[in-house]
């Protein structure tokens, strides 16, 4: 492998764990390589943050509409039951657009902004990072825009995501489908944390993550700027 | 709504982002999004509940995507609109500057050649393993790997001249 594919396979996390350990090695002897590495993972973190937002963007009702009406019978020929079915799909539209998760879940949609809620919403108000399954918070961070941002997970939701404080709520920017990886239960902060996710912190984070006392100061603080 | 119904409606939001990183103007990206569903209904019989939709799916837009691509084309229009949906209402100035960036990102991403851009697309944007991805683009890991690699270098070049 040459040094772009090796630079490329291990910012995509691509390397075996031993590969990576020894580049990791050369990266810490080699100033140059760290600076390409740095730049090759700010430009993937660039890419994710540029597109993320699309995820959060209420579906246009016409594709729900596509996915779900009774429409596969052949060309348009509107008889009742597809009628019925595209209205009731476009109601389902109607509803996902206004709500992007329906029920009781850990998000809610106010004003075009997805805000934490229920025991997610307290969890990132109250909870420490490592704190225990199922949610979980990952990685609290000062983001560039100046508040305090954190990473989670929920198995219970099979959710992970990214939320930055805002005003007095949580704002998710980032959230992606989630399960643990099996294994072992000793990890790191974040180490369970999807790479979108981690993409997501790179393209927001302003220096180093807040280590435990970090977190407690902006905790009592209300995780005010 | 039977299964692969629901599955498709809940996978929406992420065929539009592939959607986006592979068409650029918005209303194209919907329309390769809508193109995609209606083929993949078509051919649900394909798909077997249980297994991974999400691959099948973007092999589908993949392919959409291409021929969607050729037929233009051939009709002489400009496939990416340019400066076409930019005007995105946002507040704060931290949204304001995010809108800036993506916006160039995606210009950047537009002016990729097809293989390089859905090579980028599929792992640096939607986060798909490089033998996912290879498997979906059917070609080996190597080309793969090496489009990644021009793709990363193009988009550097033109995103570190504008910054």
């Amino acid at each position: 492998m040459d040094r772009e594919h090796r630079i490329a396979a291990f910012v995509d996390g691509e390397l075996e764990p031993a590969e990576s350990a020894a580049f990791e090695a050369e990266l810490r002897r080699d100033p140059a390589l760290a600076a390409a590495v740095e730049r090759q993972s700010r430009l993937r973190a660039r890419l994710a943050a540029a597109y993320a937002p699309v995820l959060e963007e209420p579906v246009p009702p016409r594709l729900t509409a596509a996915a779900s009406a009774a429409n596969d019978a052949g060309p348009a020929r509107f008889g009742l039951p597809q009628w019925a079915a595209m209205a009731a799909c476009l109601a389902a539209g109607v509803l996902l657009g206004q709500a992007a998760l329906p029920g009781p879940g850990p998000v809610m949609v106010e004003d075009g902004r997805i805000l934490a809620r229920g025991e997610l919403a307290r969890t990132l108000d109250g909870g420490l990072t490592a704190d225990s399954a199922p949610l979980r918070v990952g990685l609290s961070f000062r983001s560039r825009e100046g508040g305090y941002c954190r990473t989670f997970t929920s198995s219970g939701d099979g959710l992970a995501g990214l939320a930055c404080r805002r005003g007095d709520r949580w704002e998710t920017r980032t959230l992606t489908a989630w399960a643990p990886a099996p294994g072992p239960a000793y990890r790191t902060a974040g180490s369970d944390t999807p790479p979108e996710i981690l993409a997501a912190v790179d393209g927001l984070i302003a220096g180093e993550p807040l280590d435990q006392a970090g977190e407690r100061a902006a905790r009592a603080r209300g995780w005010r700027p | 709504m039977d299964s692969i119904r629901r599955q498709i409606v809940e996978f929406l939001p992420r065929l539009r982002r592939l959607a986006r990183a592979l068409a650029r103007d918005p209303a194209d990206a919907d329309d390769l999004v809508q193109l995609t569903v209606e083929r993949a209904l078509a051919r649900g019989a394909q798909w077997s509940p249980g297994t991974r939709l999400d691959s099948w799916m973007f092999k589908i837009m993949k392919n959409a995507w291409i021929d969607e691509t050729r037929a233009r084309s051939r009709q002489g229009r400009i496939f990416v609109g340019d400066e076409a949906g930019q005007a995105v209402g946002f507040d704060g100035g931290g949204a304001m500057q995010a809108r800036l960036e993506a916006a160039e990102v995606e210009r950047a991403m537009a002016r990729l050649p097809q293989d390089q851009r859905l090579a980028v697309a599929l792992v640096l944007v939607e986060g798909l393993s490089y033998k996912e991805a290879a498997r979906l683009l059917e070609i080996p890991e190597g080309t793969l790997t090496s489009r990644l690699v021009r793709g990363r270098a193009a988009l550097l070049a033109q995103l570190e001249e504008v910054a």
